[in-house]
């Protein structure tokens, strides 16, 4: 790659050195020196729109907006005059002109509104022109946010972050002029729309109120909260967060800009579920139901657990972290049986677990992607972003070999639902792939099937052949979120728990559940295995949240969810990540560790 | 300027919640000072009919202007001050009271007298007594001529004293990120 030449320009009196290419507004924040700016935001394609970035270049009597004015080398600029500050003070008295931006009851009351900071710092007290008060519409039929259309300013940050981040395009203008008007797909709402993932990072990238999170409106300024980084443990790719608190709560959870796997981007499962959804904590341990204390519960398992070591059982969540994946190797030897329950093939995958380095940047850049038995937009929403992205910005080819349909096949082109081996279907293939340089696969548990066992055989036998191609990146993606590195922990992963505990003589037996968001109900849904269950003396479930399975245990004691951990886990990357305590434990509950090692140990 | 050399101030409450003028009172014994620059003539705290209202150096309004009565105590109170001020969010924006702006006024009145979850007789207020509404909630600047707004709901009291004692030193207040608010 030739390296872009270095340009020099002049801003405000200060030489300023740049690249070719780089526009006016990076050269300047390159140099620290300040640019207003509303519609721009860094990662995103420049659009031009606010005006505010204008600045004036010598020799040009026009203003030009900064954002998306590439410098040219020897050019001199200015940034502020009072022409300039006339011109953006104009430009910002018609935009509170236009819409209703009523601060006081605005959802976010944030003082950190990009309107109102550029609005207070150009010094507008009152506007010259009249307010148009247009009747305008609110959208809250989405789960998680809304769209207050009366606080729009217009930016298309929404859009672009839509378009070019999460890369499934929901949102864009429509109408003329003054209507103009962000809209849901052909202009439905959030909450009938079929192509928003609610990855939420439209209203991440709001400069205003009229993107807004429901369960964080009216909490107060996010600039007065604490913001504490921890890690996503919702599925293997692990994310980074940044997680909003004000007096021990969380207000808000937003993606970690610095970490290297999601860039600040999440899927709906860390940015919402994980805290905006209402679930009944269990706070204090259960026997029989009934609170009661952590003696009493730890002796009652003590009393039960008395019996044949083959007669016991510990069944584990493929979610808990390294150091309790360690306790558990540690007591596994008390226990006749140890296991931790994954999804259907997932045992296959996390059997011989591999890492890819770095496999999410690399998974952006690739220039051909096969989706193999797995189910990114389902599973792994952030993976799902890359793999659009790379599709729709950067023309990479997708080809998706699953028996369900998802929201990816209609990028791919080659998606199978059936795979067959008719010529035709793998001539397509083949001529999709032809020349691949950066190509990748990303393998999930159903790739361990035979008929994917047998497609990844093609695949690979066909990149072999590709002359002047490159050999694929391989990226292993579970479902389960910590599944791989408990696997390398030394813990047998079980796909049909029934057969499991129909094959044993048990009369005790301790369900890990850990901060699984549904307590473990899933586990429930499996054939026969309530009856099982009930033959059983002693049933201990740890668990943070109540469920159908702690209803039926008869000793539940509280875990603590991740928000409240210490620790780490290891993402598909082989990358270990630390959870933070974002907030105090709530109640009694402890540390999946702390409980193993206080009962076994 | 008065015979006793203070600042006459006339204070005006229209449609507004009086968060402001509680918000001029927070600027606590400040108030002491002021006493002795100004002397307040007319005000929602001083009892004197709109008919008897003086004529003053500084006018300040709170509140947005939503019926004939207000847009007359307005414009009487524009004639009769030097400097008149627009303070708070409802006189600068129109703010809360112009939520209603989006409808038309038969649906606000309807909604408000015959619609509500609480309403046992429905019946819109027609007495002559009562101020008519006007169709829209205007803020001041639609009907008179300001010269200096306030915004903020409400401002700070140190907002509003910087601005005072800036007035009363014979400057332009300059307000920015510093000092003021729009929420």
């Amino acid at each position: 790659m030739i390296a872009p030449k270095k340009i020099s320009i002049t801003i405000n009196g200060q030489v300023c050195e740049g690249e070719q290419g780089q526009t006016i507004l990076e050269i300047a924040r390159a140099n620290n020196i300040y640019i207003p700016t509303l519609c721009y935001m860094k990662g995103l394609t420049p659009w031009g729109g606010c005006r505010l970035c204008i600045v004036e270049v010598e020799g040009n009597p026009k203003v030009v907006p900064s954002c998306a004015t590439p410098a040219v080398d020897g050019t001199k600029i200015t940034t502020h005059n009072d022409r300039l500050v006339a011109l953006r003070k104009a430009t910002l008295e018609l935009l509170f002109s236009e819409r209703n931006h009523i601060c006081p009851i605005c959802p976010y009351n944030k003082g950190d509104c990009g309107l109102q900071h550029q609005g207070l710092a150009h010094g507008i007290t009152g506007i010259r022109y009249p307010y148009l008060y247009p009747a305008l519409p609110v959208d809250v039929t989405g789960r998680y946010f809304g769209i207050d259309h009366n606080r729009c300013i217009l930016c298309t940050r929404c859009i672009r972050t839509c378009d070019e981040i999460e890369g499934v395009h929901t949102l864009d203008v429509s109408s003329r002029g003054i209507k103009n008007q962000i809209v849901v797909d052909m202009n439905t709402t959030f909450g009938a729309s079929d192509t928003c993932t609610q990855c939420g990072a439209c209203v991440v990238s709001c400069p205003t109120g009229a993107l807004f999170d429901k369960a964080a409106a009216f909490r107060g300024q996010w600039t007065s909260s604490v913001q504490i980084l921890t890690t996503c443990t919702e599925c293997p790719v692990g994310c980074g967060l940044k997680v909003h608190t004000k007096e021990n709560r969380i207000v808000n959870v937003w993606g970690d800009p610095d970490s290297p796997v999601n860039t600040g981007h999440l899927c709906v499962k860390g940015r919402y579920q994980t805290w905006a959804e209402p679930r009944d904590r269990i706070t204090t341990p259960l026997i029989k139901g009934q609170p009661a204390t952590w003696d009493e519960a730890l002796a009652a398992i003590k009393k039960a657990a008395k019996v044949k070591k083959a007669e016991k059982a510990l069944l584990v969540a493929p979610r808990v972290t390294n150091e309790t994946a360690a306790a558990i190797a540690g007591v596994a030897g008390k226990f006749g049986q140890t296991a931790m329950f994954v999804g259907a093939n997932e045992a296959a995958l996390c059997a011989e677990p591999s890492f890819t380095g770095d496999a999410l940047r690399k998974l952006q850049d690739a220039d051909a992607i096969i989706v193999l038995g797995a189910q990114p937009t389902r599973d792994n929403g952030v993976v799902a972003s890359r793999i659009r992205v790379a599709v729709r910005k950067r023309g990479a080819k997708l080809l998706i070999f699953h028996a369900r349909k998802s929201e990816l096949d209609r990028h791919a082109d080659v998606a199978a639902n059936v795979v067959s081996l008719e010529s035709k279907l793998w001539n397509k293939v083949k001529a999709a792939l032809a020349g691949a340089q950066r190509p990748a696969i990303v393998y999930g548990p159903n790739a361990m099937t035979p008929i994917g066992v047998t497609v990844m055989e093609r695949l690979i036998a066909i990149f072999e052949a590709n002359t002047g191609g490159s050999e694929p990146l391989l990226i292993g993606l579970p479902v389960s979120a910590n599944a791989l590195a408990m696997s390398r922990a030394g813990i047998p992963a079980v796909e049909e728990v029934g057969p499991w505990l129909d094959a044993k003589p048990l009369k005790f037996l301790h369900i890990v559940v850990g901060d699984a968001l549904d307590g473990g109900a899933g586990l429930l849904e499996e054939k026969y295995v309530p009856a099982l269950l009930e033959r059983i003396d002693c049933l201990v479930v740890q668990a943070s949240y109540k469920s159908a399975l702690t209803d039926k245990a008869s000793v539940v004691l509280p875990a603590t969810i991740w928000c409240e951990k210490t620790g780490t886990v290891t993402n598909l990357e082989g990358r270990e990540l630390p959870l933070r305590p974002v907030v105090t434990v709530a109640g009694e509950a402890r540390d999946d560790k702390a409980i193993l090692e206080s009962v076994y140990a | 300027m008065s015979t006793n050399g203070k600042v006459k101030v006339a204070t005006m409450w229209l449609s507004g919640c009086s968060g402001c003028h509680m918000s001029l009172l927070d600027i606590d014994e400040r108030i002491l000072e002021l006493v002795k620059h100004v002397d307040i003539l007319f005000s929602p705290i001083v009892d004197i009919k709109v008919k008897d209202m003086p004529y003053v150096d500084v006018g300040i309004v709170e509140g947005c202007v939503n019926n004939t009565d207000q847009e007359h105590e307005l414009k009487m109170l524009r004639e009769r001050c030097k400097v008149l001020i627009a303070l708070g969010d409802c006189a600068v924006t129109g703010n809360v009271p112009s939520l209603r702006n989006q409808f038309a006024l038969k649906d606000c009145l309807s909604r408000a007298y015959e619609q509500t979850e609480s309403t046992k007789i429905a019946c819109i207020p027609n007495d002559p007594v009562v101020p008519k509404l006007l169709p829209k909630a205007h803020p001041l600047q639609e009907i008179v001529k300001v010269d200096l707004h306030i915004p903020g709901c409400p401002p700070d009291a140190d907002c509003i004293w910087f601005a005072l004692t800036e007035l009363l030193a014979g400057r332009i207040p300059q307000l920015n990120e510093k000092n003021m608010r729009y929420d």
